[in-house]
């Protein structure tokens, strides 16, 4: 099994996910990226997208952000973004959640 | 009077049932401050430059001034509290030859302000009883979109700070420009990868870091505001006791004295007849 590592997805409201995870998927504006256990420290932004975590348990969390940042560290990954929301639906449901919260803002 | 001590005392209830949960955000708030400080931090150990606007130290002559007060009265001194000391400050500043634009959160720091004739930039109404991050990114939007433009060149906030249900503090403090949070203890200077440049990362940083702090500004203040109109609701309710208590013994005592009049005049009456016939 692959090697597990600390995931914490914040909103300034909540914490929306938090626990032990195998792969992360997020996307910034050079492309997406993926995420193993021992990545090398990266701070990167996000954009509105879908954000993907697999829980050690197998299980994947479909994240909808609304923009925000990505840290890793010593195999810690923090997503810190103003609007955060986990959706059952495909990632590019949850995309467009993101894009639809982001509108109501503004 | 009955019924208005059932009023107060609804109040109070419905103050008091909101305190834990205003508190309550107040908390889950701080985890992405802390977080979005420590990537700040990182950032700057990791060679960011500090080149950007709202970092941008200038000499101030027109200062930004936001009170945070609140929409309805009953809170006791609440509103006046925190509207007093901004007024001081701004009436220091303007000893100073100083500019001043205010920006009013909540009805009653709008009020006191026009009423004085003061220069009123913007005011955010709805806003304090249960503040969204919306409204934090309204009011940061307002207030950095000044700053940035240079018709203001620092920006002070005046708030009231939750420090337990018993206790608030008024508190002000320095917003713009940002003080970059110092690299701590826990910060070493690690070698990141940046995706996009690091610069770039700090541009779009600095903004979600100045609303951050308003949004836990807001919500501090409506927890205090809650914790405030609780607390002069339980007052006005038990003065409502006290003086049921007191009305009632003089109600009582005119009733007794109104009764022992008649009596005595009947009575007199009486025998004034008894003893002419």
């Amino acid at each position: 099994m692959a090697k597990p590592f600390q995931v914490d997805v914040v909103s300034p409201e909540a914490t929306i996910w938090s626990g032990e995870a195998t792969f992360v998927v997020a996307r910034t504006p050079d492309g997406e990226i993926g995420i193993l256990a021992d990545h090398e420290p990266l701070l990167a932004a996000l954009v509105t997208s879908a954000v993907e975590v697999e829980g050690t348990d197998g299980s994947r969390t479909i994240i909808g952000v609304h923009g925000g940042f990505l840290q890793v560290l010593k195999n810690q990954v923090t997503l810190l973004t103003d609007r955060a929301q986990i959706t059952r639906g495909t990632k590019e449901q949850a995309a467009e959640l993101a894009a639809t919260l982001a509108a109501e803002d503004s | 009077m009955l019924a208005t001590q059932k009023i107060t005392r609804a109040m109070e209830l419905i103050a008091a049932s909101r305190i834990p949960k205003a508190n309550a955000r107040v908390t889950a708030s701080k985890p992405y401050t802390a977080k979005l400080i420590e990537v700040i931090q990182n950032l700057g150990a990791g060679g960011a430059g500090s080149s950007h606007i709202l970092l941008e130290r200038r000499d101030p002559q027109t200062v930004g001034v936001v009170v945070v007060s609140s929409d309805r009265g009953l809170a006791g001194a609440y509103a006046s509290t925190i509207i007093r000391m901004a007024e001081q400050r701004i009436i220091d500043l303007r000893r100073e030859g100083k500019q001043i634009r205010i920006f009013a959160v909540g009805k009653k720091a709008q009020a006191y302000f026009r009423y004085r004739g003061y220069r009123i930039e913007r005011v955010f109404l709805g806003v304090t009883d249960t503040p969204g991050y919306g409204d934090a990114r309204a009011l940061g939007d307002a207030v950095m979109g000044t700053f940035a433009s240079g018709q203001i060149d620092a920006v002070e906030t005046f708030f009231t700070r939750f420090q337990s249900a018993a206790s608030q503090k008024a508190i002000s403090f320095e917003l713009l420009p940002i003080e970059q949070p110092a690299a701590g203890e826990g910060t070493s200077a690690v070698s990141y990868a940046y995706e996009p440049a690091p610069d770039e990362i700090l541009d779009r940083l600095l903004p979600r870091y100045v609303e951050a702090i308003l949004f836990n500004m807001l919500l501090e203040a409506s927890a205090s505001e809650h914790s405030a109109r609780r607390r002069a609701m339980k007052a006005a309710t038990d003065n409502a006791d006290d003086l049921i208590r007191t009305l009632t013994v003089s109600a009582n005592r005119a009733r007794q004295a109104e009764i022992t009049t008649e009596i005595s005049e009947i009575v007199g009456g009486a025998e004034a007849l008894a003893s002419a016939r």
